[in-house]
């Protein structure tokens, strides 16, 4: 039978409506495992409590769609309780399955919650800690990156054409898409200032978390500045002015375009 | 199944519209009773011919235009494709370029990549952070092959109306002909051909409540376009088929529903979009209202929530009852998220976390209510299960 894109299954409705074991979990003897990308429009993180090589607990965040949201809560109630050779064995179709099938479009759904899952069980048996996603990981990809330290494609043909390497004043940027790419905190700080001033301001940054006074980095969170992180900047295009960027995610090792007006690179010489 | 069938809280009216019951009274005696062939010479003929072109001089009166001006079609696609294939087959000869916008209905550019296909050149023209183009952009990218220029007249999915009037002057002192497609604006915005002097125009039925399986092509006096279905010569040669009666007759009727109706409508859903708009922005945290502040079509709301997707959304507007849409991939058949949203400038993750409202004649002030009390709740919910949403 075929279904169409938002023809799901009662049991999936009813995980979706009431997901299980939503949540985080602490302590020495928890895994996490993260999936996903929010680029694509889907994130997962499993923690598993681990005792005796058994699953003893366990919860999910997800940020997705519906059937994001009810497999990751299935395949909590699927493994519990399990060992971790059992539950390495869960594989994508068993979560489906479970659900009374998905409709074929959200397949690479289900996918999700087995990868995050099996990450989970994987990163427990290295010894990697949900801390670690944090602080051991490194914090820079990709060594040096934070300022391009010769011209982005594009930047000098664009400068003075929405293209920026001081800061310029915010008043002629009124009303413009403006991308202001990490190069410290003085970055930031323009980041924050040019919000006030017009509707769009991206601050890209190829850290996952950028090195910045606390202050700064609260004052960034409360404003409506986008923040890219684990992103580079690859090339400026446009039409005799700056219309759009080249970014280069590093986490995924991919790369889109985003539309723009301006770029602002600060660059202190 | 416990599914309902029917929302009882319908705002999704840029997707498909109810035909309105007055249309469907006028269209019922043209199935089984009035059935005569416009072709035909005898007396039923006769009289097919005369409700043909009374209808036809009500579309067109409905946007300034002449009778011989409209063309009936099968749907606003079919439009499309006459207007944009059949005028570059026209033209081939002067140029082979032809620029359309970033934001465009798919319909226009799936025939643009056709064109590609086909030995033309298609030049995109971007927009600004509200989805509008900017006329200095378009100018940049007119060179001396380029031959026509097709432009939304508004979003069907952010509600942005373009500079429409500007764009036809532009483009009539540059010699380059403009088709638009009207049909997310056709009734919900005044259009009138002698005021903003396009050279071809798309319009659907169904988007003034009338039937499906009925458009129309305006095609200004003098523009030439190639046809692209071929046969018995209907429709002054530009589109051959036995005319489709019942729902033209239906369509008149609609247009001239909607011209009478058109002012104090409009004004009626302006207050509910203005309503939902505030309401929104005021009780939801981190949530944005796309498209453009002011120069947007009076029924369209359109928003994004940080940290949370689409789909999730309108599946739990579903569960109260409330129908939507969303510039979510995970909705859409390709899986990638809304062009109009990326071409705004927008982020992915932000494209996936979109929320589309759209009123229409049947809509009443309580529907908006039902939005506000069920919305922050459900953006609420599932940021509690979002790992993107930095609880504070």
């Amino acid at each position: 039978m075929s279904m169409k894109s938002t023809q799901y299954s009662e049991k999936t409705l009813d995980h979706f409506r009431n997901p299980r074991n939503v949540g985080t979990l602490e302590g020495d003897d928890v895994a996490m495992g993260r999936v996903g990308n929010p680029v694509c429009g889907d994130l997962m993180e499993i923690y598993i409590r681990i005792e005796d090589d058994r699953i003893k607990d366990i919860a999910f965040q997800t940020f997705g769609c519906g059937s994001a949201v009810a497999t990751s809560s299935m395949i909590t109630e699927l493994v519990k309780g399990m060992t971790l050779d059992e539950a390495m064995k869960v594989t994508r179709s068993s979560v489906a399955d479970a659900l009374d099938g998905l409709p074929p479009v959200k397949m690479h759904c289900s996918n999700l919650a087995a990868d995050a899952l099996h990450a989970a069980i994987k990163n427990w048996r290295e010894g990697i800690r949900p801390k670690d996603f944090s602080t051991e990981f490194p914090t820079y990809v990709g060594k040096g990156c934070s300022t391009p330290s010769h011209p982005v494609k594009g930047e000098e043909e664009f400068l003075g054409k929405g293209a920026y390497n001081n800061k310029p004043d915010p008043s002629e940027l009124l009303d413009k898409r403006v991308l202001v790419f990490d190069t410290g905190d003085e970055s930031a700080k323009f980041a924050v200032e040019l919000d006030k001033h017009t509707g769009r301001v991206i601050f890209m940054t190829p850290s996952k978390e950028p090195a910045m006074d606390a202050g700064l980095k609260m004052e960034l969170k409360k404003s409506d500045v986008k923040v890219l992180y684990e992103s580079n900047l690859t090339e400026i295009k446009g039409e005799g002015e700056v219309e759009k960027v080249v970014v280069n995610d590093l986490d995924e090792d991919n790369q889109y375009e985003l539309f723009v007006d301006a770029v602002v690179i600060i660059r202190e010489d | 199944m416990e599914a309902e069938l029917k929302s009882d809280v319908y705002l999704d009216y840029q997707s498909s519209k109810p035909v309105d019951p007055r249309v469907v009274e006028a269209m019922t005696p043209y199935f089984s009773e009035l059935f005569g062939n416009p072709s035909s010479l005898h007396l039923d003929g006769d009289r097919a011919t005369e409700v043909l072109e009374s209808s036809r001089e009500k579309i067109a009166r409905f946007i300034g235009a002449d009778n011989r001006e409209i063309i009936f079609t099968s749907s606003a696609t079919e439009s499309n494709n006459l207007a944009v294939i059949g005028y570059a087959m026209r033209k081939k000869g002067k140029g082979n370029h032809i620029i359309i916008s970033e934001v465009e209905h798919i319909s226009i550019l799936n025939i643009a990549k056709y064109l590609e296909k086909n030995g033309f050149e298609v030049t995109r023209v971007p927009v600004d952070q509200y989805a509008r183009v900017n006329l200095k952009k378009i100018e940049a990218r007119i060179n001396e092959r380029t031959i026509l220029a097709s432009i939304g007249y508004a979003s069907n999915e952010v509600g942005t109306v373009q500079p429409m009037a500007e764009i036809a002057d532009l483009l009539n002192s540059k010699g380059v002909a403009l088709h638009t497609d009207a049909v997310a604006a056709e009734g919900l915005i005044p259009i009138d051909v002698r005021e903003v002097p396009v050279d071809l125009m798309s319009l659907s039925s169904n988007d003034i409540y009338g039937p499906r399986g009925l458009g129309v092509l305006y095609v200004k006096k003098g523009t030439g376009v190639a046809p692209m279905i071929l046969g018995g010569g209907q429709e002054r040669g530009l589109r051959s088929g036995t005319e489709n009666m019942p729902a033209i007759v239906g369509m008149a009727k609609a247009a001239e529903i909607t011209g009478d109706e058109m002012t104090g409508e409009t004004s009626r859903l302006a207050t509910y979009r203005d309503r939902l708009i505030k309401g929104v922005l005021e009780t939801i945290p981190k949530s944005y209202l796309n498209g453009h502040p002011s120069e947007r079509l009076p029924n369209n709301a359109h928003f994004r929530f940080d940290a949370v997707e689409g789909e999730s959304l309108l599946l739990s507007l579903k569960d109260k009852g409330i129908s939507a849409s969303t510039g979510s991939a995970c909705s859409s058949k390709t899986l990638e998220p809304s062009h109009t949203l990326i071409a705004s400038g927008l982020l992915h993750e932000e494209a996936h976390g979109s929320l589309e409202f759209t009123f229409g004649r049947f809509n009443r002030d309580s529907d908006v209510d039902r939005v506000l009390e069920a919305l922050p709740g459900i953006v609420e919910r599932l940021r509690g299960l979002s790992p993107l949403y930095e609880k504070e």
